[in-house]
């Protein structure tokens, strides 16, 4: 192969490059001597001097993308302001799958050798895809979705009670509040897969403690007419409908029940509401007869999450996405605080101190964590929202709390 | 039976929509030998273009610009693209049109993101009640609306001359271009309907009952398909007449569905599939296609 002079030109300022950039690399063992407490830390991958590297695998141009971006805003305008042990900054990889799963584990496999853990990583597709990669690479990494089956990933820590647990403290407050009683009627739709499937298990084991008859109707994210569905719950003559579904189900059902006069309570896992619902046709059905689930609170409670991040995002329309994405960076943060404490910032002793984390307290941010137990509900506790014209567009109903199921279905 | 009259409201108008985007599958192939796979993303800029005009322009000019809007993608897609490709196997054009799906789909649903964007229709979210029977305004305006555009269309393709063309092209292409008839302006006449009647299609499917512009507006098209399929492709008539029955279908087998359980779940998305195996296992042309006759 003959070279022209500006090729030979070009690979020999290719060379220099090379040679710089591996002179620099050699510098590497001098990070985990910085000063203070990182002094005494021993640490692997991800760490260079003073600085965190955490991956966030997000949907930026996807379906999830507006909540994408809500979570990983919250997760980047939180690391801005917190440290490590006091003395380790933390720098984000982001990076967009856009919902593809084959994506995100090409993206993985680019950032694995730079980073110490997962910060986040959207989308039960997305996480099931990667779990094997993630356990033999002993990486903690927080999902943003809450079925059970990510329970039984190692290392993988779901942000609040799984969609059974979640549902069932749903029950226990509306059989409180008397909206609902032992021996009713409920329809349930839920999306076929994880999510649907985990939300129904809820349904079905409140029904066998409660007496309840459940009517069935099984859709794929794809349907987004109810009519059919509503119909029947109608003639079957429902006292609550539940939904373990999205947004755009959620809205056709509160305008089909309205349509058709089926005045009774809409019970939803958390991932049904969305503030943009509120400017639908929806709204006024949604703001007297919707309950939410959930395993984060509010901007109403956290008025001062909300100013901080209009300042910085000042464009955006904040959704809870924002709460859930704090919420992880600081469950995140203690994992990570206690790994230093322990000396041992390498992923073996991170992963070690997310095991040994235990009573999670994030500030009423997310619901208590009882700690990480593989294939077991992280949570017993949920909050109830109900849709207002509130910033983020739910107010709290119940502070966080522990039905009289979630133990048994929790397991 | 109020159940039984409710669910049989709804698979009208529901196949009445369906219909309306079958009726472009169907005026494309008799026009331009093309099964377009377009549809779908044409929906889908349908609806988008309507939710954002809606807003600067207001309800009525927003739709009607964002249904000129779809109706010139179309064109767009016949004249760049199909028109140039003239002559090149049928299977070829179908792909074709796949890709230019892809294409436009991902763009739109990058746009979309995971909003919901709404369009603010006047009569919202509305219903019209006989009794207990009741179904949303917006559907029952969709049903009239599909109903009149689609005897318009009959009327004008039996007796406008751009009907007889149609026909005369769709009956034997090289002698009607011999008789004159400009084969490229009468198919690119007919992108612009079919992407019309999707545009309109699109208006009334982001209205209630069911939920705003998503990107799963663009999976009808796939429903619609069938449709168009088991009235016989080149059946103006076959694609009324199959929308509404694929409409039906869906409706009752999904407000049945405890009735059904011995089918398995999900019965319901299965359906218009269903129906349409049934139909051509008995009548392989659809129900009112042209038997293909071979001289032997």
């Amino acid at each position: 192969m003959k070279l022209g002079k500006s090729s030979r030109g070009a690979v020999a300022l290719a060379a220099v490059v090379v040679a710089a950039a591996s002179g620099c690399s050699t510098k590497a063992p001098e990070s985990s001597g910085g000063g203070g407490a990182a002094a005494d830390v021993q640490t692997d991958v991800g760490i260079e001097g003073t600085t965190i590297k955490l991956g966030v695998l997000t949907d930026l141009t996807g379906v999830f993308a507006a909540l994408g971006k809500d979570i990983t805003n919250a997760n980047t305008l939180f690391w801005k302001d917190n440290k490590v042990c006091d003395t380790y900054d933390v720098e984000l990889d982001v990076q967009d799958t856009g919902y593809v799963p084959q994506q995100g584990v090409q993206l993985y496999s680019g950032m694995k050798d730079s980073i110490v853990a997962m910060q986040q990583t959207i989308g039960s597709p997305i996480n099931t895809a990667l779990a094997p990669e993630y356990e033999a690479d002993s990486i903690v990494n927080f999902p943003s979705a809450w079925s059970k089956t990510l329970t039984e990933i190692p290392g993988t820590g779901v942000v609040g009670a799984t969609y059974d647990v979640e549902i069932a403290n749903g029950y226990d407050y509306l059989f409180k509040e008397g909206l609902l009683k032992e021996g009713d009627t409920v329809g349930h739709i839920y999306f076929e897969g994880e999510y649907g499937a985990n939300g129904l298990a809820g349904t079905q084991a409140v029904a066998k403690e409660k007496n309840l008859e459940v009517i069935e109707a099984q859709i794929k994210s794809t349907d987004q007419d109810m009519s059919a569905q509503i119909t029947q719950f109608k003639a079957a003559g429902v006292n609550l409908i539940a939904l373990t579904v999205a947004p755009g189900q959620l809205a056709s059902v509160a305008t089909v029940a309205e349509s058709q006069g089926l005045d009774v309570p809409i019970l939803g896992s958390n991932p049904v509401f969305a503030p943009g619902l509120l400017q639908g046709p929806a709204a006024n059905w949604l703001k007297t007869h919707l309950y939410v689930a959930s395993p984060v609170s509010s901007f109403d409670a956290n008025p001062d999450l909300l100013k901080k991040y209009e300042e910085a995002y000042p464009d955006a329309t904040p959704s809870l996405g924002v709460v859930v994405g704090t919420g992880m960076s600081t469950i995140m943060k203690q994992v990570l605080d206690a790994a230093c404490e322990n000396g041992d910032l390498t992923r073996a002793g991170v992963v070690s101190a997310f095991n040994d984390l235990k009573e999670v307290d994030t500030g009423g941010l997310v619901v208590p964590i009882r700690g990480y137990e593989l294939g077991k509900s992280p949570s017993l506790e949920s909050f109830i929202l109900q849709p207002a014209d509130v910033p983020g567009g739910a107010k709290v109903l119940e502070q966080a709390f522990e039905g009289e199921f979630a133990a048994k279905i929790a397991g | 039976m109020t159940q039984f009259l409710s669910l049989l409201l709804n698979g009208i108008s529901l196949g009445a929509i369906y219909a309306l985007i079958a009726l472009g599958f169907v005026i494309i192939f008799k026009a331009s030998e093309v099964v377009s796979f377009t549809h779908g993303s044409l929906l889908l800029l349908g609806a988008y273009s309507i939710a954002r005009l809606s807003e600067p322009l207001g309800f009525f000019l927003g739709a009607v610009v964002g249904v000129a809007i779809t109706a010139l993608a179309a064109l767009a897609i016949e004249r760049l693209i199909i028109n140039r490709l003239r002559g090149a196997p049928v299977i070829s054009l179908a792909i074709v049109t796949i890709g230019v799906d892809i294409i436009l789909l991902t763009e739109l649903i990058r746009r979309i993101g995971s909003d919901i964007l709404n369009v603010p229709h006047p009569w919202g979210g509305g219903s019209f009640r006989i009794g207990d029977v009741g179904i949303s305004q917006n559907r029952l305006i969709a049903t009239i609306v599909a109903g009149v555009l689609i005897a318009l269309f009959f009327a004008a393709f039996k007796y406008s001359s751009w009907g007889v063309s149609m026909r005369a092209s769709a009956e034997d292409g090289e002698t009607a271009a011999l008789m004159g008839i400009r084969l490229g302006r009468v198919s690119a006449l007919a992108w612009v309907v079919a992407g019309a009647l999707a545009g309109v299609a699109a208006l009334f499917l982001v209205g209630s009952p069911t939920p705003g512009v998503s990107p799963t507006v663009y999976t009808v098209a796939l429903r619609a398909f069938p449709a168009a399929i088991l009235g016989g492709l080149d059946s103006t008539g076959g694609a009324l007449v199959g929308g509404l029955l694929i409409g039906m279908a869906e409706s009752f087998a999904a407000g049945y569905q405890d009735q059904l359980l011995f089918l398995g779940r999900g019965f319901g998305d299965v359906v218009p599939y269903i129906v349409m195996i049934a139909v051509l296992l008995v009548r392989p042309s659809g129900l009112f296609g042209t038997k293909e006759l071979t001289r032997v």
